[in-house]
Protein backbone atom coordinates (compact mmCIF):
# COMPACT_ATOMS: atom_id res chain seq x y z
CA UNK A 1 0.00 0.00 0.00
CA UNK A 2 2.73 2.44 0.92
CA UNK A 3 4.70 1.83 -2.26
CA UNK A 4 1.52 2.50 -4.23
CA UNK A 5 1.20 5.90 -2.59
CA UNK A 6 4.87 6.65 -3.19
CA UNK A 7 4.49 5.91 -6.92
CA UNK A 8 1.47 8.13 -7.33
CA UNK A 9 3.02 10.92 -5.28
CA UNK A 10 6.06 10.99 -7.53
CA UNK A 11 3.76 11.59 -10.49
CA UNK A 12 2.10 14.48 -8.75
CA UNK A 13 5.00 16.77 -7.84
CA UNK A 14 3.66 19.95 -6.42
CA UNK A 15 0.31 18.52 -5.49
CA UNK A 16 -0.46 19.35 -1.89
CA UNK A 17 -2.60 17.34 0.47
CA UNK A 18 -5.66 18.81 -1.19
CA UNK A 19 -5.45 16.08 -3.82
CA UNK A 20 -6.22 13.28 -1.41
CA UNK A 21 -5.06 10.02 -2.86
CA UNK A 22 -7.26 7.07 -2.14
CA UNK A 23 -5.31 4.28 -0.57
CA UNK A 24 -5.82 0.88 -2.08
CA UNK A 25 -6.05 -2.28 -0.06
CA UNK A 26 -4.90 -4.23 -3.09
CA UNK A 27 -1.13 -3.83 -3.37
CA UNK A 28 -1.14 -5.36 -6.83
CA UNK A 29 -3.10 -2.43 -8.30
CA UNK A 30 -0.65 -0.39 -10.34
CA UNK A 31 -1.42 3.27 -10.42
CA UNK A 32 0.96 5.01 -12.74
CA UNK A 33 -1.97 6.09 -14.91
CA UNK A 34 -2.96 9.71 -14.62
CA UNK A 35 -6.64 8.95 -14.86
CA UNK A 36 -6.35 6.54 -11.93
CA UNK A 37 -4.87 9.34 -9.92
CA UNK A 38 -7.52 11.86 -10.71
CA UNK A 39 -10.47 9.57 -10.14
CA UNK A 40 -9.03 8.90 -6.71
CA UNK A 41 -8.80 12.52 -5.68
CA UNK A 42 -11.43 15.00 -4.50
CA UNK A 43 -14.19 15.76 -6.90
CA UNK A 44 -14.34 19.44 -7.73
CA UNK A 45 -11.49 20.99 -9.63
CA UNK A 46 -8.13 20.07 -10.97
CA UNK A 47 -5.50 22.59 -12.00
CA UNK A 48 -2.76 21.38 -14.33
CA UNK A 49 0.30 22.93 -15.94
CA UNK A 50 1.86 21.18 -18.92
CA UNK A 51 5.60 20.75 -18.83
CA UNK A 52 5.73 20.41 -22.59
CA UNK A 53 6.18 23.28 -25.04
CA UNK A 54 5.42 21.15 -28.09
CA UNK A 55 2.19 22.27 -29.74
CA UNK A 56 1.21 18.78 -30.92
CA UNK A 57 1.80 17.18 -27.53
CA UNK A 58 -0.21 19.89 -25.83
CA UNK A 59 -3.11 19.67 -28.26
CA UNK A 60 -3.04 15.90 -27.82
CA UNK A 61 -3.06 16.39 -24.05
CA UNK A 62 -6.29 18.36 -24.39
CA UNK A 63 -7.88 15.57 -26.39
CA UNK A 64 -6.60 12.98 -23.94
CA UNK A 65 -8.06 14.80 -20.95
CA UNK A 66 -11.37 15.22 -22.76
CA UNK A 67 -11.53 11.55 -23.67
CA UNK A 68 -10.18 10.00 -20.47
CA UNK A 69 -11.14 12.08 -17.46
CA UNK A 70 -14.62 11.97 -16.00
CA UNK A 71 -15.64 15.57 -16.39
CA UNK A 72 -19.19 15.10 -15.14
CA UNK A 73 -18.11 15.51 -11.54
CA UNK A 74 -14.87 17.37 -11.94
CA UNK A 75 -13.70 20.36 -13.94
CA UNK A 76 -10.14 20.92 -15.08
CA UNK A 77 -8.07 23.97 -15.88
CA UNK A 78 -4.98 23.30 -18.01
CA UNK A 79 -2.30 25.96 -18.50
CA UNK A 80 0.12 25.49 -21.36
CA UNK A 81 2.47 27.33 -23.71
CA UNK A 82 4.29 26.43 -26.89
CA UNK A 83 7.46 27.15 -28.79
CA UNK A 84 6.55 29.31 -31.80
CA UNK A 85 3.72 27.71 -33.77
CA UNK A 86 0.66 28.72 -35.74
CA UNK A 87 -2.59 27.01 -34.82
CA UNK A 88 -5.55 27.03 -37.21
CA UNK A 89 -9.14 26.14 -36.38
CA UNK A 90 -10.78 22.83 -37.25
CA UNK A 91 -12.28 23.93 -40.56
CA UNK A 92 -9.82 26.51 -41.75
CA UNK A 93 -7.61 26.83 -44.82
CA UNK A 94 -3.95 27.23 -43.85
CA UNK A 95 -3.06 28.84 -47.18
CA UNK A 96 -5.43 31.72 -46.58
CA UNK A 97 -4.72 32.04 -42.89
CA UNK A 98 -0.96 31.94 -42.61
CA UNK A 99 2.25 32.45 -44.51
CA UNK A 100 3.46 28.89 -44.94
CA UNK A 101 6.68 29.70 -46.84
CA UNK A 102 7.74 32.24 -44.20
CA UNK A 103 6.90 29.80 -41.43
CA UNK A 104 8.88 27.03 -43.12
CA UNK A 105 11.91 29.34 -43.35
CA UNK A 106 11.60 30.27 -39.70
CA UNK A 107 10.97 26.69 -38.55
CA UNK A 108 7.52 27.54 -37.23
CA UNK A 109 5.23 24.51 -37.40
CA UNK A 110 1.55 24.54 -38.29
CA UNK A 111 -1.04 22.70 -36.24
CA UNK A 112 -4.76 22.24 -36.84
CA UNK A 113 -6.70 21.97 -33.60
CA UNK A 114 -9.97 20.10 -33.09
CA UNK A 115 -11.92 23.08 -31.84
CA UNK A 116 -13.44 25.67 -34.17
CA UNK A 117 -12.58 29.32 -34.48
CA UNK A 118 -9.74 31.24 -36.07
CA UNK A 119 -5.97 31.24 -36.46
CA UNK A 120 -3.58 32.20 -33.70
CA UNK A 121 0.16 32.52 -33.25
CA UNK A 122 1.68 30.85 -30.21
CA UNK A 123 5.07 31.37 -28.61
CA UNK A 124 6.43 31.29 -25.09
CA UNK A 125 5.02 34.78 -24.50
CA UNK A 126 1.49 33.48 -25.06
CA UNK A 127 -0.37 31.54 -22.40
CA UNK A 128 -3.07 29.05 -23.30
CA UNK A 129 -5.85 28.19 -20.87
CA UNK A 130 -8.19 25.24 -21.39
CA UNK A 131 -11.34 24.93 -19.29
CA UNK A 132 -12.70 21.36 -19.30
CA UNK A 133 -16.24 20.75 -18.04
CA UNK A 134 -19.29 18.61 -18.66
CA UNK A 135 -21.48 19.86 -21.50
CA UNK A 136 -24.01 21.08 -18.96
CA UNK A 137 -21.46 23.24 -17.20
CA UNK A 138 -20.10 24.71 -20.46
CA UNK A 139 -19.95 28.46 -19.87
CA UNK A 140 -17.42 30.49 -21.82
CA UNK A 141 -18.29 33.86 -20.33
CA UNK A 142 -17.74 32.50 -16.86
CA UNK A 143 -14.35 31.13 -17.89
CA UNK A 144 -13.35 34.48 -19.36
CA UNK A 145 -14.49 36.13 -16.13
CA UNK A 146 -11.81 34.07 -14.41
CA UNK A 147 -9.23 35.72 -16.68
CA UNK A 148 -10.53 39.28 -16.44
CA UNK A 149 -11.08 39.06 -12.66
CA UNK A 150 -7.56 37.68 -12.19
CA UNK A 151 -6.08 40.50 -14.26
CA UNK A 152 -8.09 43.14 -12.44
CA UNK A 153 -6.96 41.75 -9.12
CA UNK A 154 -3.24 41.93 -9.87
CA UNK A 155 -3.34 44.99 -12.14
CA UNK A 156 -6.45 46.99 -11.32
CA UNK A 157 -5.36 49.77 -13.65
CA UNK A 158 -5.79 47.53 -16.73
CA UNK A 159 -8.99 48.03 -18.70
CA UNK A 160 -9.85 44.47 -19.75
CA UNK A 161 -13.22 43.28 -20.93
CA UNK A 162 -14.63 40.14 -22.53
CA UNK A 163 -16.74 40.68 -25.64
CA UNK A 164 -19.78 38.90 -27.06
CA UNK A 165 -17.44 37.13 -29.47
CA UNK A 166 -15.52 35.73 -26.50
CA UNK A 167 -12.44 37.86 -27.17
CA UNK A 168 -10.79 39.81 -24.37
CA UNK A 169 -9.97 43.38 -25.27
CA UNK A 170 -7.57 45.76 -23.61
CA UNK A 171 -8.60 49.42 -23.64
CA UNK A 172 -11.66 48.56 -25.65
CA UNK A 173 -9.93 47.66 -28.89
CA UNK A 174 -6.73 45.67 -28.47
CA UNK A 175 -7.18 41.93 -28.50
CA UNK A 176 -5.25 40.06 -25.83
CA UNK A 177 -7.25 36.83 -25.96
CA UNK A 178 -9.29 34.76 -28.41
CA UNK A 179 -11.38 31.66 -27.75
CA UNK A 180 -12.40 28.41 -29.38
CA UNK A 181 -14.26 25.33 -28.18
CA UNK A 182 -15.08 21.71 -28.78
CA UNK A 183 -18.10 19.72 -27.67
CA UNK A 184 -17.72 15.96 -27.61
CA UNK A 185 -19.64 12.97 -26.25
CA UNK A 186 -20.30 14.11 -22.72
CA UNK A 187 -17.82 16.88 -22.17
CA UNK A 188 -16.53 20.11 -23.52
CA UNK A 189 -13.47 22.24 -23.58
CA UNK A 190 -13.13 25.95 -24.08
CA UNK A 191 -9.61 27.21 -24.64
CA UNK A 192 -8.27 30.69 -25.04
CA UNK A 193 -4.99 32.44 -25.65
CA UNK A 194 -3.59 35.22 -23.50
CA UNK A 195 -0.89 37.48 -24.90
CA UNK A 196 1.64 38.23 -22.18
CA UNK A 197 4.81 38.97 -24.16
CA UNK A 198 4.53 37.35 -27.54
CA UNK A 199 6.74 38.31 -30.47
CA UNK A 200 4.35 40.59 -32.33
CA UNK A 201 6.44 41.06 -35.43
CA UNK A 202 6.67 37.30 -36.01
CA UNK A 203 2.98 37.08 -35.21
CA UNK A 204 1.98 39.51 -37.94
CA UNK A 205 4.49 38.08 -40.43
CA UNK A 206 3.04 34.59 -39.89
CA UNK A 207 -0.64 35.49 -40.00
CA UNK A 208 -0.78 36.52 -43.62
CA UNK A 209 -2.02 34.54 -46.63
CA UNK A 210 0.48 32.22 -48.32
CA UNK A 211 -0.71 33.03 -51.79
CA UNK A 212 -3.26 35.24 -53.52
CA UNK A 213 -6.37 34.28 -55.43
CA UNK A 214 -7.81 31.63 -53.09
CA UNK A 215 -11.57 31.03 -53.22
CA UNK A 216 -12.70 29.03 -50.25
CA UNK A 217 -15.68 28.44 -47.99
CA UNK A 218 -13.48 27.49 -45.05
CA UNK A 219 -14.18 29.31 -41.81
CA UNK A 220 -12.34 32.64 -41.92
CA UNK A 221 -10.47 34.36 -39.12
CA UNK A 222 -11.52 37.79 -37.96
CA UNK A 223 -8.30 39.82 -37.91
CA UNK A 224 -7.82 42.13 -34.94
CA UNK A 225 -5.12 44.45 -33.70
CA UNK A 226 -3.40 42.78 -30.76
CA UNK A 227 -1.42 43.85 -27.71
CA UNK A 228 0.75 42.18 -25.12
CA UNK A 229 -0.07 42.58 -21.44
CA UNK A 230 3.52 43.62 -20.76
CA UNK A 231 3.13 46.55 -23.15
CA UNK A 232 0.66 48.00 -20.67
CA UNK A 233 1.83 46.40 -17.42
CA UNK A 234 5.60 46.02 -17.90
CA UNK A 235 6.32 44.50 -14.49
CA UNK A 236 3.78 41.68 -14.90
CA UNK A 237 5.70 38.41 -14.50
CA UNK A 238 4.68 35.18 -16.18
CA UNK A 239 4.56 33.25 -12.90
CA UNK A 240 2.57 36.01 -11.25
CA UNK A 241 0.02 35.75 -14.07
CA UNK A 242 -0.27 31.96 -13.82
CA UNK A 243 -0.65 32.05 -10.04
CA UNK A 244 -3.35 34.71 -10.27
CA UNK A 245 -5.29 32.75 -12.88
CA UNK A 246 -5.13 29.52 -10.89
CA UNK A 247 -6.21 31.33 -7.75
CA UNK A 248 -9.10 33.01 -9.54
CA UNK A 249 -10.24 29.72 -11.07
CA UNK A 250 -10.50 28.23 -7.60
CA UNK A 251 -12.30 31.32 -6.29
CA UNK A 252 -14.79 31.48 -9.16
CA UNK A 253 -15.76 27.83 -9.00
CA UNK A 254 -15.31 27.19 -5.30
CA UNK A 255 -12.44 24.73 -5.71
CA UNK A 256 -9.28 24.40 -3.69
CA UNK A 257 -7.11 22.63 -6.22
CA UNK A 258 -3.37 22.96 -6.07
CA UNK A 259 -1.42 23.20 -9.29
CA UNK A 260 -0.03 19.95 -10.68
CA UNK A 261 2.66 19.61 -13.32
CA UNK A 262 1.95 17.10 -16.06
CA UNK A 263 4.16 15.77 -18.82
CA UNK A 264 2.20 14.72 -21.92
CA UNK A 265 5.27 12.94 -23.26
CA UNK A 266 4.97 10.41 -20.44
CA UNK A 267 3.20 7.52 -22.14
CA UNK A 268 2.85 5.64 -18.86
CA UNK A 269 0.93 8.51 -17.33
CA UNK A 270 -1.07 9.20 -20.50
CA UNK A 271 -1.59 5.92 -22.35
CA UNK A 272 -2.66 6.51 -25.91
CA UNK A 273 -1.63 10.18 -26.01
CA UNK A 274 1.22 9.55 -28.43
CA UNK A 275 -1.22 8.11 -30.95
CA UNK A 276 -3.33 11.27 -30.69
CA UNK A 277 -0.21 13.38 -31.09
CA UNK A 278 0.86 11.45 -34.19
CA UNK A 279 -2.51 12.12 -35.77
CA UNK A 280 -2.34 15.83 -35.00
CA UNK A 281 1.16 15.99 -36.46
CA UNK A 282 0.21 14.19 -39.67
CA UNK A 283 -0.07 15.84 -43.08
CA UNK A 284 -3.47 14.21 -43.44
CA UNK A 285 -4.94 16.00 -40.45
CA UNK A 286 -3.12 19.30 -40.91
CA UNK A 287 -3.47 19.82 -44.66
CA UNK A 288 -5.71 17.15 -46.10
CA UNK A 289 -8.57 18.21 -43.84
CA UNK A 290 -8.67 21.59 -45.61
CA UNK A 291 -12.09 22.16 -47.16
CA UNK A 292 -12.10 22.05 -50.95
CA UNK A 293 -10.87 25.31 -52.45
CA UNK A 294 -9.73 26.83 -55.70
CA UNK A 295 -7.07 29.23 -56.82
CA UNK A 296 -7.64 31.76 -59.56
CA UNK A 297 -4.69 33.96 -60.20
CA UNK A 298 -2.68 35.66 -62.89
CA UNK A 299 0.92 34.61 -63.31
CA UNK A 300 3.42 37.20 -64.41
CA UNK A 301 5.62 35.63 -67.07
CA UNK A 302 7.54 38.73 -68.02
CA UNK A 303 11.22 37.95 -68.34
CA UNK A 304 14.27 39.99 -69.22
CA UNK A 305 13.99 39.28 -72.91
CA UNK A 306 10.37 39.02 -73.91
CA UNK A 307 7.61 41.57 -73.65
CA UNK A 308 5.20 41.60 -70.73
CA UNK A 309 3.38 38.33 -70.68
CA UNK A 310 0.98 36.61 -68.34
CA UNK A 311 -0.97 33.41 -67.84
CA UNK A 312 -4.14 32.55 -65.97
CA UNK A 313 -3.91 29.73 -63.44
CA UNK A 314 -7.03 27.93 -62.21
CA UNK A 315 -6.59 25.10 -59.75
CA UNK A 316 -8.99 23.05 -57.67
CA UNK A 317 -7.57 21.57 -54.50
CA UNK A 318 -9.36 18.83 -52.65
CA UNK A 319 -8.07 17.11 -49.52
CA UNK A 320 -4.85 19.07 -49.95
CA UNK A 321 -4.21 17.55 -53.40
CA UNK A 322 -4.38 19.27 -56.77
CA UNK A 323 -7.56 17.90 -58.30
CA UNK A 324 -7.47 19.92 -61.48
CA UNK A 325 -5.15 22.44 -63.05
CA UNK A 326 -5.88 24.74 -65.94
CA UNK A 327 -3.30 27.06 -67.43
CA UNK A 328 -4.24 29.67 -69.99
CA UNK A 329 -0.99 30.67 -71.60
CA UNK A 330 -0.58 32.64 -74.85
CA UNK A 331 -0.28 29.88 -77.45
CA UNK A 332 2.57 31.57 -79.26
CA UNK A 333 4.57 31.60 -76.06
CA UNK A 334 4.49 27.88 -75.30
CA UNK A 335 2.97 25.01 -77.28
CA UNK A 336 -0.30 23.64 -75.95
CA UNK A 337 1.26 20.20 -75.66
CA UNK A 338 3.70 21.38 -73.00
CA UNK A 339 0.98 23.21 -71.09
CA UNK A 340 -1.04 20.02 -71.05
CA UNK A 341 1.91 18.00 -69.83
CA UNK A 342 2.63 20.46 -67.07
CA UNK A 343 -0.97 20.33 -65.85
CA UNK A 344 -0.89 16.56 -66.02
CA UNK A 345 2.23 16.37 -63.89
CA UNK A 346 0.71 18.59 -61.22
CA UNK A 347 -2.68 16.90 -60.90
CA UNK A 348 -2.64 14.44 -58.00
CA UNK A 349 0.30 16.11 -56.27
CA UNK A 350 0.07 17.70 -52.86
CA UNK A 351 -0.64 21.42 -53.09
CA UNK A 352 2.85 22.37 -52.06
CA UNK A 353 5.53 24.42 -53.82
CA UNK A 354 8.26 21.91 -53.02
CA UNK A 355 6.29 18.98 -54.36
CA UNK A 356 5.35 20.89 -57.48
CA UNK A 357 8.96 21.90 -58.09
CA UNK A 358 10.08 18.29 -57.78
CA UNK A 359 7.27 17.05 -60.00
CA UNK A 360 8.16 19.32 -62.90
CA UNK A 361 11.88 18.54 -62.87
CA UNK A 362 11.70 15.68 -65.34
CA UNK A 363 9.45 17.67 -67.66
CA UNK A 364 11.92 20.56 -67.65
CA UNK A 365 14.86 18.31 -68.41
CA UNK A 366 13.11 16.99 -71.49
CA UNK A 367 13.13 20.40 -73.13
CA UNK A 368 15.94 22.69 -74.13
CA UNK A 369 16.77 26.14 -75.37
CA UNK A 370 14.17 28.84 -75.38
CA UNK A 371 11.32 26.42 -74.73
CA UNK A 372 13.04 25.18 -71.62
CA UNK A 373 13.63 28.78 -70.45
CA UNK A 374 9.99 29.67 -70.91
CA UNK A 375 8.79 26.44 -69.33
CA UNK A 376 11.08 27.09 -66.36
CA UNK A 377 9.67 30.59 -66.11
CA UNK A 378 6.14 29.20 -66.12
CA UNK A 379 6.93 26.47 -63.59
CA UNK A 380 8.58 28.97 -61.26
CA UNK A 381 5.51 31.18 -61.45
CA UNK A 382 3.19 28.25 -60.72
CA UNK A 383 5.31 27.15 -57.76
CA UNK A 384 5.33 30.73 -56.41
CA UNK A 385 1.56 30.89 -56.73
CA UNK A 386 1.29 27.89 -54.45
CA UNK A 387 2.94 29.65 -51.58
CA UNK B 1 -27.54 35.09 -42.08
CA UNK B 2 -30.65 37.16 -42.85
CA UNK B 3 -32.57 33.93 -43.14
CA UNK B 4 -31.47 32.90 -39.66
CA UNK B 5 -32.62 36.21 -38.19
CA UNK B 6 -35.92 35.75 -39.98
CA UNK B 7 -36.23 32.26 -38.59
CA UNK B 8 -35.58 33.46 -35.06
CA UNK B 9 -38.14 36.23 -35.30
CA UNK B 10 -40.67 33.82 -36.75
CA UNK B 11 -39.97 31.36 -33.95
CA UNK B 12 -40.67 33.98 -31.35
CA UNK B 13 -43.94 34.78 -33.13
CA UNK B 14 -44.68 31.10 -32.95
CA UNK B 15 -44.20 31.12 -29.21
CA UNK B 16 -46.67 33.93 -28.59
CA UNK B 17 -49.24 32.23 -30.82
CA UNK B 18 -48.92 28.90 -28.99
CA UNK B 19 -48.58 29.86 -25.33
CA UNK B 20 -48.15 26.26 -24.24
CA UNK B 21 -44.74 26.26 -25.90
CA UNK B 22 -42.56 27.93 -23.30
CA UNK B 23 -38.83 28.55 -23.70
CA UNK B 24 -38.07 25.78 -21.29
CA UNK B 25 -40.22 23.17 -22.97
CA UNK B 26 -38.50 21.02 -25.53
CA UNK B 27 -39.00 22.68 -28.85
CA UNK B 28 -38.47 19.46 -30.69
CA UNK B 29 -41.92 18.00 -30.34
CA UNK B 30 -41.94 16.36 -33.72
CA UNK B 31 -45.70 16.60 -34.00
CA UNK B 32 -46.05 18.61 -37.20
CA UNK B 33 -48.05 21.53 -35.84
CA UNK B 34 -45.31 22.60 -33.48
CA UNK B 35 -42.22 22.01 -35.55
CA UNK B 36 -40.04 25.13 -35.58
CA UNK B 37 -38.22 23.97 -38.71
CA UNK B 38 -40.16 26.60 -40.54
CA UNK B 39 -41.61 26.26 -43.97
CA UNK B 40 -42.69 22.63 -44.18
CA UNK B 41 -46.26 21.46 -44.64
CA UNK B 42 -48.05 19.33 -42.10
CA UNK B 43 -48.27 16.25 -44.30
CA UNK B 44 -44.62 16.24 -45.32
CA UNK B 45 -43.59 16.60 -41.69
CA UNK B 46 -45.68 13.58 -40.73
CA UNK B 47 -44.15 11.46 -43.44
CA UNK B 48 -40.63 12.55 -42.63
CA UNK B 49 -40.75 12.05 -38.91
CA UNK B 50 -42.57 8.76 -39.12
CA UNK B 51 -39.54 6.52 -39.69
CA UNK B 52 -36.84 8.34 -37.75
CA UNK B 53 -34.72 6.68 -35.14
CA UNK B 54 -32.66 8.75 -32.72
CA UNK B 55 -29.42 8.43 -30.81
CA UNK B 56 -28.66 9.90 -27.41
CA UNK B 57 -26.32 12.27 -29.25
CA UNK B 58 -29.35 13.87 -30.90
CA UNK B 59 -28.73 12.46 -34.33
CA UNK B 60 -31.44 10.81 -36.40
CA UNK B 61 -31.30 8.13 -39.03
CA UNK B 62 -34.00 7.33 -41.56
CA UNK B 63 -33.96 4.09 -43.54
CA UNK B 64 -34.64 4.88 -47.20
CA UNK B 65 -36.24 2.69 -49.82
CA UNK B 66 -32.83 1.70 -51.16
CA UNK B 67 -31.81 0.39 -47.75
CA UNK B 68 -29.37 3.19 -47.04
CA UNK B 69 -29.68 5.33 -43.95
CA UNK B 70 -29.92 9.12 -44.16
CA UNK B 71 -28.34 10.80 -41.14
CA UNK B 72 -28.91 14.24 -39.66
CA UNK B 73 -29.20 16.06 -36.36
CA UNK B 74 -32.41 16.66 -34.48
CA UNK B 75 -34.18 19.94 -33.93
CA UNK B 76 -33.09 19.86 -30.30
CA UNK B 77 -29.48 19.64 -31.47
CA UNK B 78 -29.70 22.39 -34.07
CA UNK B 79 -31.34 24.70 -31.52
CA UNK B 80 -28.60 23.97 -29.01
CA UNK B 81 -25.87 24.55 -31.58
CA UNK B 82 -27.01 27.88 -32.88
CA UNK B 83 -26.23 29.01 -36.41
CA UNK B 84 -24.10 26.42 -38.13
CA UNK B 85 -21.29 28.09 -40.08
CA UNK B 86 -19.49 25.00 -41.32
CA UNK B 87 -20.25 21.31 -41.80
CA UNK B 88 -17.17 19.11 -41.59
CA UNK B 89 -18.31 15.89 -43.22
CA UNK B 90 -16.50 12.63 -44.09
CA UNK B 91 -15.28 11.43 -47.46
CA UNK B 92 -17.51 9.06 -49.39
CA UNK B 93 -16.22 5.57 -48.76
CA UNK B 94 -15.32 6.16 -45.12
CA UNK B 95 -15.99 3.10 -42.98
CA UNK B 96 -17.67 3.90 -39.69
CA UNK B 97 -18.37 1.81 -36.62
CA UNK B 98 -21.32 2.76 -34.46
CA UNK B 99 -20.42 5.83 -32.37
CA UNK B 100 -17.29 6.64 -34.36
CA UNK B 101 -16.62 10.33 -34.79
CA UNK B 102 -17.40 11.15 -38.41
CA UNK B 103 -17.15 14.93 -38.54
CA UNK B 104 -18.10 18.12 -36.78
CA UNK B 105 -20.54 20.98 -37.08
CA UNK B 106 -19.07 24.37 -36.34
CA UNK B 107 -21.24 27.09 -34.95
CA UNK B 108 -20.60 30.20 -32.89
CA UNK B 109 -21.05 27.95 -29.90
CA UNK B 110 -18.30 25.43 -30.64
CA UNK B 111 -17.12 22.70 -32.98
CA UNK B 112 -19.47 19.84 -32.06
CA UNK B 113 -18.41 16.32 -32.91
CA UNK B 114 -20.74 14.09 -34.89
CA UNK B 115 -21.04 10.41 -33.96
CA UNK B 116 -22.13 7.70 -36.36
CA UNK B 117 -25.51 6.25 -35.35
CA UNK B 118 -24.73 2.91 -36.99
CA UNK B 119 -21.98 0.78 -38.48
CA UNK B 120 -21.63 1.22 -42.22
CA UNK B 121 -20.00 3.01 -45.11
CA UNK B 122 -20.57 6.60 -46.18
CA UNK B 123 -22.16 6.56 -49.64
CA UNK B 124 -23.17 10.19 -50.04
CA UNK B 125 -22.58 13.51 -48.37
CA UNK B 126 -24.90 16.53 -48.64
CA UNK B 127 -22.97 18.81 -51.01
CA UNK B 128 -25.47 21.65 -50.52
CA UNK B 129 -24.13 22.20 -47.03
CA UNK B 130 -20.77 23.43 -48.35
CA UNK B 131 -22.33 26.71 -49.46
CA UNK B 132 -25.40 26.62 -47.23
CA UNK B 133 -24.47 25.24 -43.80
CA UNK B 134 -27.52 27.03 -42.37
CA UNK B 135 -29.74 24.36 -43.94
CA UNK B 136 -28.92 22.27 -40.87
CA UNK B 137 -30.74 24.85 -38.76
CA UNK B 138 -33.54 25.68 -41.20
CA UNK B 139 -34.39 22.18 -42.33
CA UNK B 140 -32.76 19.68 -40.02
CA UNK B 141 -35.01 16.76 -41.04
CA UNK B 142 -35.14 17.44 -44.76
CA UNK B 143 -32.72 19.61 -46.76
CA UNK B 144 -30.19 19.77 -43.91
CA UNK B 145 -29.41 16.02 -43.95
CA UNK B 146 -25.71 15.37 -43.41
CA UNK B 147 -24.79 12.06 -45.00
CA UNK B 148 -26.09 8.72 -46.24
CA UNK B 149 -24.60 5.43 -45.23
CA UNK B 150 -25.00 1.70 -45.67
CA UNK B 151 -26.48 -0.21 -42.76
CA UNK B 152 -24.06 -3.03 -42.10
CA UNK B 153 -25.75 -4.20 -38.88
CA UNK B 154 -29.52 -3.64 -39.05
CA UNK B 155 -29.92 -4.92 -35.50
CA UNK B 156 -28.23 -1.72 -34.30
CA UNK B 157 -31.35 0.16 -35.40
CA UNK B 158 -33.44 -1.69 -32.85
CA UNK B 159 -31.43 -0.21 -30.01
CA UNK B 160 -32.04 3.37 -31.16
CA UNK B 161 -34.90 5.46 -29.85
CA UNK B 162 -38.09 6.01 -31.75
CA UNK B 163 -39.74 9.42 -31.79
CA UNK B 164 -41.68 8.93 -28.57
CA UNK B 165 -38.70 7.60 -26.66
CA UNK B 166 -36.56 10.44 -27.96
CA UNK B 167 -39.06 13.05 -26.80
CA UNK B 168 -39.06 11.44 -23.37
CA UNK B 169 -35.28 11.48 -23.41
CA UNK B 170 -35.14 15.19 -24.20
CA UNK B 171 -37.55 15.99 -21.41
CA UNK B 172 -35.47 14.00 -18.99
CA UNK B 173 -32.21 15.75 -19.79
CA UNK B 174 -33.76 19.18 -19.72
CA UNK B 175 -34.84 18.68 -16.12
Amino acid sequence: MLSHIRRTLSLVRGCSGVCRIQTSTNPARSSSSFSDLTTASDSGGLVLRSQSTDVYLNLALEDWIDANLDLQQRSVLLLWGNQPAVVIGRHQNPWTECNLPAMRKAGIPLARRRSGGGTVYHDLGNLNLTFFTSKKAYDRQRNLKVVTDALRRIRPELDVKATERFDILLNGHLKISGSASRLSRKSSYHHCTLLHSADRSTLSASLRPSCPGILSNATPSVPSPVANLVDHAPALQWEELLDALEHQYNTEFGFSAASTLVNPADEAAFPGLSRMEAELRSWDWTFSKTPKFSIQTVLDLTDARSARSSAQLNMEIKSGLIESCQLDVPTDWLPQRLIGELSGVLVGERFCGHRAAAAVTALLRSESGELQDRLTNLCDAVVRAMG
Amino acid sequence: MAACRLLRSLSSNFITVLPSLSRSAPLCRLRPVSTPCFGRTLTSSSRLTAALKFTDKHEWIRVEEDGHGTVGISNFAQEALGDVVYCGLPEVGTQLAQQDEFGALESVKAASELYSPLTGEVVEVNELLADKPGLVNKSCYKDGWLMKMTIAKPEELDALMDETAYERYIRSIED
